[in-house]
């Protein structure tokens, strides 16, 4: 197809307003799809991501629509990942993007996912369709979604398309603005090839399958192709698109959007947002490209010990189609064997558990999550440190910094004080306020990454009774007085509950650890002292008392059998348990602690 | 074929006037009709184990085995002369203080039952109710009275201690009164909290909290305040005289006063026993065994002529003697070496020699030439320290 006749858009959308749907109406009104496969939410393929209502993996769709002005147009649905956490794999997606609908919901309003989502797309310079969507429900108001599109995102509020996705409203419309307002693509003016690989999945047959969009020439079967960023040649074994089941094509060519294949074996070959190339006559790289690095890591333990291998093979399986997951083997003294993981975010992170856990039936448990700091030692040279474990001795830093987040909060105007003391809690500081409507506020604040990791969300839906919405960019690293807390059993490190927290901070959460292993360290025959410590100096402490007796009071032969079964069991448990010098503690009480 | 007889015997009276609140014992509610039924079945079950029984100790447990009445213990006792299983040096029915009357003891006094264990609990009104016990303080008395009239001459009580709302001093107090009635016997333990028990339930509702401290200072008060008493510890919660009327009696084994309850001890030196009625565990030829805990169940597989035996359980030969081990260590005297070899074929001071060095390195135990015991200290530890002689 020639490039005139192409569109290349994706599609901008809080959770639960209607993306999937209004992308199953599209579908379907190009005749992509017939209703009969019309599987609600035809793209999301995960249950995870059903449940979540986000999409975390998506195929890039092509359409055929034969517009009103009787030409035949090829459409690509690029979608893009929902979340934050995914903001470089949504700005490669909508960098392969010329333009993008954004959809509102005309009963909700902006949300906050919406704001740093059109920020991405700003960035990007896509030509943005505001669609404000469930214009039939009966609460609607689209005068003031249209106020909140002019306010808050700076868009013309004329432009917006009113549509009911559910209904079949304004479909139509829809699809004649992306023809007429989506620019089409045009080639870059270089010599030879030049196609954005933007996403990635594993298949057993064919080896790494490749998201592209071609920008410049024309990519075909049986060339020869660099890989600019990760300086790899490889020759194309088969291309073609999706509509949604991938069919082959004889070539992409310029503003089409598809697939390759290259016997490719593992997807950590092929970088995220790579630039593939002629290879006998290479075209320079498109611009945007970055390496992904892991923001937020966390251990990962086979709760199960025997489970080890298991969940190493795992880990490899899940790499396969999430390249931006990474892991490595790491031994804990408290938990065993386990693996130091590295995810993009919160959400990559509990999406990458509850994927051990539900599809693959693990049994795991995951230590306190940690972000990425930069540390200047005295000497002069930087060390970035994920694991508490790693922090050098005071006197080598000079100092430390920690990843901050610019985080939009929106909430109801009765909540914003609750919502500045926890922001303030959070060491955060509110930038600025605006006004969203009569109803609504949004808080725009720097936060350090680390105090929004555990209960920051939470936190806010339930100060908002549910209607609080949160979302966050990440910004540069400030210097910050961070120490490491550790808590020490019987005056024995336990690695597993080391963190870095904050000197202002470190003593609350050092009684709080302490107070919650007192509660699951069973008696021992001698007192355990329990201690947070940060360097030499203790902040915290707790004592287990000494156990007074270990008897059972009575037992006749009716009790014997039952007895020596509890006791088994007993000495069983006992063989699992971890020593801290003289004292025994079972694993169990570790993951206790770390699920609290 | 031929074997040795088993000398030991346990019946299990399944039925109770009212459950208490700590009690996680087989028992229901009595219905007249399932009583009976319940006799004629018990009476099948003596008839089917009768040929391989000799029984030198018998003990009817329960529930509450006074609960049956003169006619049905007439039954019961008949048949056990009629399979010749009386005359048992020493022959224990449990008895409740609110169901003793001179007629039924003077029945069981006269086909040979020597030993009372009156279930006591405490001397205290406010408790008994607490623990939904149906007798009173003043019935322990009159019942204590009613069984010396009939002429039993070895009477066991049976204390409970760290009962929810105990103070020390009414534990004292309850104690004092219990040694001045001049039992036998005494056996004391501290309170259990079974899972599926009214105690437990309130436990875990948080309506009271379990104090180690009072609980440790009220055993030791126990053992100091019987021992004054003229008794010994012959076992974590037993305690007996070794004389009776000034005379002093020769003691079976060092260490073990004479009226230790012979019953108890052979269950805690490993030896066999056949266990009749719902639930009764036996334990024959180094198989152990569990009737149906279910009244009805029982009785419908006697009355097909079948024992009701819900499971059987054998262990191997190390891990049994393990288990031996492990359960006599519960008594002051321990094992002495030889008797632990007769009855396991096994030898402590090969296969456990680094358990008992390692617990007598702790003070929780001491040996000598002739065999191992706990201290007193380790007595308080004893699960600890069985755990360790498991195989």
């Amino acid at each position: 197809m020639d490039a005139t006749h192409i569109r290349n858009f994706s599609i901008i959308a809080h959770i639960d307003h209607g993306k999937t749907t209004l992308s199953d109406r599209l579908l379907h009104r190009t005749g992509t799809i017939a209703t009969r496969d019309m599987e609600a939410q035809m793209l999301d393929s995960m249950d995870l991501e059903r449940e979540r209502g986000i999409t975390i993996k998506a195929h890039p769709v092509t359409m055929t629509y034969t517009a009103k002005n009787g030409q035949v147009y090829e459409l690509n649905l690029i979608d893009t990942p929902g979340h934050v956490d995914f903001s470089y794999e949504v700005s490669r997606s909508l960098s392969a993007c010329e333009g993008a609908l954004l959809i509102i919901d005309a009963a909700q309003g902006v949300e906050a996912q919406t704001v740093a989502n059109v920020h991405l797309a700003m960035k990007q310079n896509l030509t943005i369709i505001p669609v404000i969507n469930k214009i039939d429900l009966p609460h609607a108001d689209v005068a003031l979604a249209k106020t909140q599109l002019e306010d808050i995102l700076a868009i013309p509020a004329e432009t917006a398309i009113l549509a009911s996705a559910k209904e079949g409203i304004g479909i139509e419309d829809i699809l004649e603005a992306i023809v007429a307002r989506i620019p089409p693509p045009e080639p870059t003016g270089a010599a030879s090839l030049q196609a954005l690989g933007f996403d990635s999945y594993f298949d057993t047959y064919k080896g790494v399958v490749t998201h592209v969009r071609v920008f410049n020439g024309e990519l075909k079967a049986g060339l020869q192709v660099k890989l600019l960023h990760s300086g790899k040649n490889v020759e194309v074994k088969e291309v073609g698109s999706f509509n949604p089941k991938p069919y082959i094509r004889e070539k992409l060519e310029v503003g089409e959007t598809g697939y390759f294949t290259a016997n490719i074996k593992s997807p950590k070959e092929v970088k995220m947002g790579d630039t593939v190339t002629d290879a006998r006559n290479p075209s320079p790289a498109l611009p945007g490209f970055k390496e992904i690095h892991p923001m937020v890591f966390s251990g990962i333990y086979p709760i199960n010990t025997a489970d080890y291998e298991h969940l190493k093979a795992n880990l490899a399986k899940l790499q396969l189609n999430d390249s931006a997951f990474v892991y490595q083997a790491e031994s804990s003294v408290a938990l065993g064997f386990g693996f130091r993981c590295g995810f993009l975010g919160l959400l990559h992170l509990e999406i990458v558990q509850e994927r051990l856990r539900r599809e693959y039936n693990m049994d795991i448990i995951a230590t306190y999550p940690s972000v990425v700091y930069r540390v200047t030692m005295t000497d002069g040279t930087l060390k970035e440190v994920d694991n508490p474990a790693f922090l050098p001795e005071v006197n080598y830093i000079q100092k430390i910094e920690e990843p901050m987040v610019k985080a939009f909060v929106i909430c109801p105007n009765e909540y914003i004080g609750d919502m500045m003391a926890l922001i303030a809690e959070k060491r955060g500081a509110v930038d600025h306020t605006e006004t969203l409507d009569s109803r609504r506020v949004m808080l725009t604040s720097l936060l350090p990454l680390n105090e929004i990791l555990i209960d920051f969300h939470d936190r806010i839906k339930s100060i908002t009774r549910g209607f609080g919405s949160m979302d966050y960019e990440h910004a540069d690293y400030t210097e910050s007085d961070m120490v490491k807390l550790d808590m020490l059993v019987n005056g024995e490190s336990v690695d597993a509950f080391s963190c870095i927290v904050h000197r202002a901070k470190a003593e609350s959460r050092g009684r709080a650890l302490a107070a919650k292993l007192k509660e699951v360290i069973p008696k021992q025959q001698y007192a355990v002292a329990i201690q947070g410590a940060i360097g030499g100096k203790i902040i915290a402490r707790e004592t287990v008392s000494a156990m007074r007796k270990d008897v059972t009071a009575k037992c006749y032969g009716g009790d014997i059998t039952r007895k020596r079964k509890l006791l088994e069991k007993q000495k069983e448990g006992k063989k699992r348990m971890k020593a801290f010098g003289s004292v025994n503690i079972p694993q169990e009480a570790f993951i206790e602690v770390l699920k609290a | 074929m031929s074997f040795e007889p088993v000398t030991s015997l346990y019946v299990h009276v399944p039925f109770c006037a009212h459950k208490c609140a700590y009690c996680a014992f087989y028992s229901e509610a009595s219905s007249g009709e399932l009583i009976q039924r319940y006799v004629q079945a018990l009476i099948r079950e003596f008839e089917l184990v009768a040929a391989e029984l000799k029984p030198r100790t018998i003990f009817f447990g329960g529930g509450t085995p006074s609960l049956l009445n003169l006619r049905q213990w007439s039954q019961i006792l008949e048949t056990m002369e009629r399979l010749n299983l009386t005359g048992a040096a020493e022959w224990t029915v449990e008895c409740n203080p609110a169901t003793v009357s001179l007629d039924k003891a003077r029945l069981l006094r006269s086909h040979g039952v020597n030993r009372i264990s009156m279930g006591v609990q405490s001397f205290d009104d406010a408790l008994l109710d607490r623990l939904g016990r149906i007798h009173s303080r003043e019935m322990v008395f009159k019942s204590f009275d009613t069984l010396r009239a009939a002429g039993f001459d070895n009477i066991n009580l049976d204390l409970m201690f760290a009962i929810p709302g105990q103070t020390p001093a009414v534990w004292g107090q309850t104690l004092d009164e219990a040694l001045a009635l001049g039992s036998e016997h005494l056996s004391s333990y501290e309170v259990i909290y079974e899972d599926d028990t009214p105690l437990f339930a309130q436990l875990q509702a948080g309506e009271f909290e379990v104090d180690e401290e009072l609980a440790c200072a009220m055993y030791e008060e126990l053992v100091r305040r019987a021992e004054a008493a003229g008794f010994q510890q012959y076992e974590i919660a037993n305690f007996a005289r070794n004389q009776l009327g000034g005379s002093p009696l020769t003691a079976e084994s060092p260490g073990i006063p004479a009226h230790a309850c012979k019953h108890n001890i052979n269950y805690w030196r490993g030896g066999c026993y056949h266990g009749l009625g719902p639930s009764a565990t036996g334990y024959v030829r180094g198989v152990r065994t569990k009737n149906w805990s279910n009244t009805q169940l029982y009785c419908e597989q006697l009355e097909k002529g079948r024992r009701a035996i819900e499971s059987t359980e054998k262990l191997g030969a190390l891990a049994r003697a393990g288990e031996t081990a492990a359960f006599g260590l519960r008594m002051n005297a321990g094992w002495p070496f030889e008797q632990f070899r007769r009855v396991t074929g096994q030898d402590l001071r090969h296969e456990w020699r680094g358990e008992m060095d390692r617990l007598i390195k702790q003070g929780w135990a001491r040996a000598d030439s002739e065999g191992f015991q706990l201290t007193p200290a380790g007595l308080r530890f004893a699960d600890s320290a069985a755990e360790l002689f498991l195989r």
